[in-house]
């Protein structure tokens, strides 16, 4: 057995054993949850309630911040919005349980329009104004008179729940177990189908999810809606178990607080962020008469893990147990004299099998005469930089087009315009007669482009497999509300995905690095899960920026036969490439730019060796010091 | 070990050494063991295509980037364990790719900057210096760098690199983005700075350039050196063309 | 008139407040590229720090002001090491383990001087009468120090030598580097500057609000707000903006009387989103 293939197969039995292993954590875990109220007194029962109505707080915030990345500091006014929501409705006679609906809808649309300035802001602005949201919210609720002002609402009824005594801190315990479980059932469910991975996708790299068909500004509602109905739910638990609802418990010291418990837990897992704010409340409360000190530990523990763990507590242990085994190889192969290869063993992709089928790919047989994509005129000037200074560009369907020129020439602009990420300063580009020009990214990826980038742009924290979902969703975002009213939808429709997904896998031969993070992959693998993402989109048109770059001979002999395989399926390839003789091989046609501008257009071999292209890449020839460059003879 | 303050070339055997270079960058090895020598008051180019390890050659050796190498030394002085702002002290003029000029700063607060590990008060020689070569700059000593056209930005650029009057002057890609005219006004900056005895290390994508500035060339290919020789033989080679156009 | 004067100048006022604090606060962003958001409780620490030397040890305002101003910068310099390895996280953590911090910072400032709180009279007290309107002396005491402030630090900025290695360093570190500038010397430096402006600003505050270890969060986030409508990363920027929002903030206060904050930060939120680089545009800092 080759070595990578061992290190492949000791892959897949790890990941089976750390299911397993999972799978019975969360059991033991479910069981001494049930257990717990029979070994405290009243008193920590009731703070055991308040731990878990945080963990669900934290568990929106996982939603919003830990899977799609949106700063999200205003968690604590949707806490307010549902318990002051069913605490007004319920002292004006509504009863408790379409109290407790209408509030959970209120929840959502005050998510909905704290989303609207994620549309236009991200990170630190997001995080200032949600922060801003969240105080003008307390200090709404300080002074109107509908929600009590500064004294809040009390004495509000106990919830009836099919004739439980819910007034029990001990019964309520329960249901709010009942309720946690719920909660985190459909939130791991939203995380791991499509939605889910829209999402973190979003949050790794929302550039490259748009560019495969991410509908980014409703993903980002989406996000904020979440998170609000995680927070409506913990409040309508909190206003039923407290019964007492005052400006004081959501205040920004709350939202810091919940924050942290977020953070110190693991920002990127549902447990972790639910065990930290619970592990907070407990400490907390152990903690009651050292204010202060419980302040100064949690505030450092969160400094201490954005430096040191940012990934939070549930990451430590990995992390520990990776280190661990990598000083007891270093240890091992010091010892054997393996050689200390400056780069750690990557797994790779399997050779690439050329295919030489029709793959059914897009609907546009190879001989349709229509043009892939006509660009006109087109400029591009950035603040006192002309970047592209009126090029024109004409690819007929079924070509393989090359994009050549020095470093500075304008090439990746070029594709920035044409896959939606730049406007241009004047002129047109269409794709297969649709006006491109004013598009955005992922209206363009709906219309057949796709790309992939100069700087390898993976979502670094799904998997192989998850890529590659990602951009096989070809849903709209407003697909979604299956989630709630129709999940088995969701479900089956993603079986379906994983078989398309498994199949591509298999046809690129990634299939043994499926359940890999990309990072740990050599980085002509990452390319070629790059361009299978790409190619997941079905697309008509594949624009590839230094496809080449970092590989090596044998790497770029199968891009080549993949380039070929793509064009035989019937998709238009568009390529930027530095290296002439791949470009030779490979293109039907030439396009050289330099300094914006298009100098040559023709089939390669005329290109390569024409003058002007020569003096672009190797210095002017204006100056006639010294010999002109001699005549080429092949 | 000679004295790193003498400024006088003739007594320096070798101004800088380079041998068994490494650099990784980005997850790749842009540069595979290279080793080279510039001698005292030597104009030496490394030239090559695109992503052929060319700046990161020069960043290696300044310590912008990590490096290993077996000898890193200038006038006989062991830079590897220097923290990259100790190099302009050592007497490295750095010009970068890209010009990198202060663009909120005004011109001469440029210069002066460039100057900053001298006290300012005596840099008014220097500065006349550098307006003297270059007088546009001294046109423009008011405006903001960031106003400035590529061309003058680039002569701001060597012109702040002097100021801390260098042993030294490593320059990347100087030409890059700019127009023939401009190229050739490099091309006699450079030569009359040479002419001076100022030692010159110049990387370039631009062969015709460097064929014009330098007496000794290396090319580059894949982080590794492939092709040295005088600018003179070099400039008639058809193996030059093969190597830039991957061919 | 009356009232609308009073209430304009109350909120330039406050802006002076502002912007100080936003101009510290972007100070730190420029030249470190770190969004420090226990800013606001720096500023707090100076005004308590302010506030004991004023009342405790009897030393005129002038001095507490100044003696505040430097213990700050100092405990700035020792803040700026622990925080120095967060400018290598992105934005996002960077602003929860700074948010963190300021936790931490409040908890030790409740241990240190209790939380209740102190009340601190202002230095000059009687009103003036400009052109038949009555207007508070100390504000007009803010206003001027404020701009003498503002003052100082451009001078410092654009005609030292270590002012012109920050604005290096805030432009191109690795420029900076090559002309050998120290650049986490110059960091220290500016963090330290960013301090004792955080401090001024809290010292300034503290007759116009009541100090207490939470005043650092009201502050810091009005800061922060100033320096973000003004342009995120613009020195200048930070000033207008933070006269701006005082000035928003004051009329709210006028015309909503309690219900201000929440006016005020729609308001923001609805000017960030129409104009999210703000009124002079926004100065990124290249963290290659």
């Amino acid at each position: 057995m080759t070595r990578k293939a061992a290190v492949t197969r000791k892959a897949a039995v790890t990941r089976k054993a750390a299911v397993t292993r999972k799978a019975a954590g969360l059991v033991l875990i479910a069981v001494l949850a049930c257990l717990l109220p029979h070994q405290l007194n009243v008193y920590w029962v009731h703070v055991a309630d308040v731990a878990v109505i945080y963990g669900i707080l934290a568990l929106g915030l996982a939603l919003t911040m830990g899977a799609a990345g949106q700063v999200n500091l205003a968690q604590v006014a949707f806490f307010g919005v549902g318990a002051y929501g069913s605490a007004i409705l319920t002292t004006h006679g509504w009863p408790f349980w379409v109290a407790a609906l209408v509030a959970l809808v209120a929840a959502g649309l005050v998510g909905l329009l704290v989303s609207i300035p994620a549309l236009r802001v991200q990170s630190h602005y997001l995080g200032i104004v949600t922060l801003g949201l969240s105080l003008a919210f307390t200090n709404l609720v300080t002074n109107t008179a509908l929600t009590g002002q500064a004294d809040g609402l009390n004495s509000l009824v106990v919830p009836p729940l099919f004739g439980l005594n819910l007034s029990s801190d001990y019964v309520y315990y329960y249901v709010e177990l009942a309720a946690l479980a719920l909660c985190l059932a459909w939130a791991a469910f939203v995380v791991h189908t499509r939605l889910g991975r829209r999402l973190r996708a979003m949050r790794d790299d929302p550039l490259a999810a748009a560019s495969i068909g991410a509908e980014i500004p409703y993903l980002r509602i989406t996000a904020f809606v979440l998170g609000a109905a995680f927070g409506g739910i913990a409040g309508i638990l909190y206003a039923g178990l407290i019964r007492y609802v005052s400006p004081a418990s959501f205040s920004l010291s709350s939202m810091f607080f919940v924050l942290a418990g977020f953070i110190i837990g693991g920002r990127f897992s549902l447990l972790g962020a639910v065990g930290g704010a619970v592990f907070l409340v407990l400490l907390r409360e152990e903690l009651s008469n050292y204010e202060a000190y419980a302040q100064i530990l949690y505030g450092g523990l969160v400094v201490v893990i954005v430096v040191f763990a940012p990934t939070g507590l549930v990451g430590i242990v990995p992390s520990i147990t990776k280190a661990i085994k990598r000083r007891t190889k270093a240890v091992r192969d010091s010892r054997s004299g393996a050689s200390d290869e400056v780069q750690q063993t990557r797994l790779g992709a399997a050779p690439y099998q050329a295919v030489r089928l029709t793959n059914g790919g897009s609907s546009t047989g190879v001989a349709d005469s229509s043009a892939a994509l006509v660009v006109e005129h087109l400029t591009k000037r950035f603040r006192g930089l002309t970047a592209l200074e009126d090029v024109d560009l004409l690819v007929p369907a079924g070509q393989i087009r090359g994009i050549v020129g020095p470093n500075g020439s304008g090439k990746t602009t070029l594709f920035n315009i044409i896959s939606g990420i730049y406007t241009p300063t004047d002129g047109t580009t269409e794709v297969f007669g649709f006006r491109a020009s004013r598009a955005t990214s992922y209206r363009l990826a709906r219309h057949g482009v796709a790309r992939t980038f100069q700087n390898l742009r993976l979502f670094g924290r799904l998997t192989v497999r998850d890529n590659v979902l990602v951009a096989l969703d070809q849903s709209r975002t407003v697909w979604a509300w299956r989630y709630f009213l129709w999940p088995f939808g969701v479900l089956h429709a993603d079986a379906t995905m994983r078989q398309d997904a498994d199949e591509l896998l298999s046809m690129y031969g990634l299939s043994d690095v499926a359940d890999s993070l990309p990072g740990v992959l050599s980085y002509g693998s990452q390319r070629r899960v790059e361009i299978a993402r790409a190619m997941a989109r079905r697309p008509r048109i594949l624009l590839l920026d230094e496809p080449a770059a970092g590989l090596n001979g044998q790497e770029m002999h199968q891009l080549a036969e993949i380039v070929r395989d793509v064009r035989a399926s019937g998709v238009t390839v568009v390529l930027i490439e530095h290296n002439m003789g791949l470009v030779m091989s490979l293109c039907d046609q030439v396009t050289v730019l330099a300094n914006g501008r298009v100098i040559a257009d023709s089939t390669p071999e005329v290109v390569a060796y024409d003058e002007a292209v020569i003096a672009a890449y190797l210095g002017d020839s204006s100056d006639d010091n010294g010999s002109r460059p001699a005549q080429v003879n092949t | 070990m000679t004295d790193g303050d003498t400024r006088l070339p003739g007594l320096d055997p070798a101004a800088l050494v380079v041998e068994d270079l490494t650099v990784h960058y980005g997850g790749v090895q842009a540069v595979r063991g290279i080793s080279f020598v510039v001698g005292a008051g030597e104009s030496v180019g490394i030239i090559g295509a695109n992503g052929a390890g060319k700046t990161s050659t020069l960043r290696g050796i300044l310590g912008l980037i990590p490096r290993r190498a077996q000898t890193l030394s200038l006038g006989g002085e062991d830079l590897r364990r220097l923290a990259a702002s100790q190099m302009v002290r050592r007497g490295i003029g750095y010009v970068p790719e890209g010009r990198h000029i202060f663009p909120g700063l005004p011109v001469e607060k440029n210069l002066l900057l460039g100057a900053y590990t001298r006290r300012w008060r005596g840099c008014a020689d220097q500065l006349a210096e550098v307006y003297e070569l270059f007088p546009v700059l001294k046109e423009m000593r008011t405006r903001l760098a960031g106003a400035l056209s590529g061309g003058q930005q680039q002569m701001l650029a060597i012109g702040r690199a002097l100021m801390a009057q260098p042993r030294l002057l490593v320059l990347d890609e100087p030409s890059m983005g700019l127009s023939p005219l401009l190229v050739n006004d490099i091309v006699s900056v450079l030569q009359r700075l040479h002419e001076t005895g100022l030692s010159i290390l110049l990387v370039e994508q631009n062969a015709k350039l460097t064929f014009a500035t330098t007496t000794r060339c290396f090319v580059m290919d894949q982080g590794q050196i492939v092709k040295t020789g005088l600018a003179t033989q070099l400039r008639d080679d058809p193996e030059v063309r093969r190597i830039y156009l991957g061919l | 008139m009356q009232l609308f004067m009073q209430t304009l100048v109350g909120g330039i006022g406050f802006g002076a407040v502002y912007a100080l604090v936003g101009m510290g606060f972007t100070i730190v962003y420029r030249t470190m590229g770190l969004v420090n958001f226990a800013h606001g409780q720096i500023a707090m620490i100076g005004a308590f720090l302010s506030a004991t030397f004023f009342l405790d040890t009897k030393l005129p305002f002038a001095v507490a002001a100044i003696m505040s101003m430097a213990a700050t910068a100092v405990v700035g310099l020792v803040i700026e090491g622990i925080l120095r390895p967060l400018e290598a996280r992105d934005f996002d953590l960077m602003l929860i383990g700074t948010l963190g911090f300021g936790v931490v910072l409040e908890a030790v400032a409740t241990r240190i001087w209790g939380a209740t709180g102190r009340a601190v009279p202002a230095p000059v007290d009687r009103p003036l009468q400009v052109f038949g309107i009555i207007i508070r002396t100390y504000d007009l005491v803010v206003i001027g120090v404020g701009a003498v402030a503002a003052v100082a630090v451009w001078v410092l900025l654009n005609r030292t030598k270590a002012g012109a290695a920050m604005q290096a360093v805030a432009m191109d570190r690795d420029a900076a580097t090559s002309v050998g500038i120290r650049v986490g010397r110059s960091n220290a430096m500016a963090f330290a500057l960013g301090a004792g402006l955080a401090a001024l600003a809290g010292t300034l505050a503290a007759p116009l609000l009541y100090v207490t270890p939470s005043l650092g969060s009201s502050l810091g986030i009005k800061g922060f707000c100033a320096a973000i409508l003004g342009g995120f990363g613009n020195i200048n920027g930070a000033v207008i903006g933070g006269l701006a929002f005082g000035i928003l903030d004051g009329f709210a206060a006028g015309h909503f009387q309690q219900y201000s904050d929440t006016v005020t930060f729609l308001v923001f939120a609805i000017a960030i989103m129409v104009r999210p680089t703000g009124i002079l545009g926004e100065l990124t800092v290249n963290r290659a």
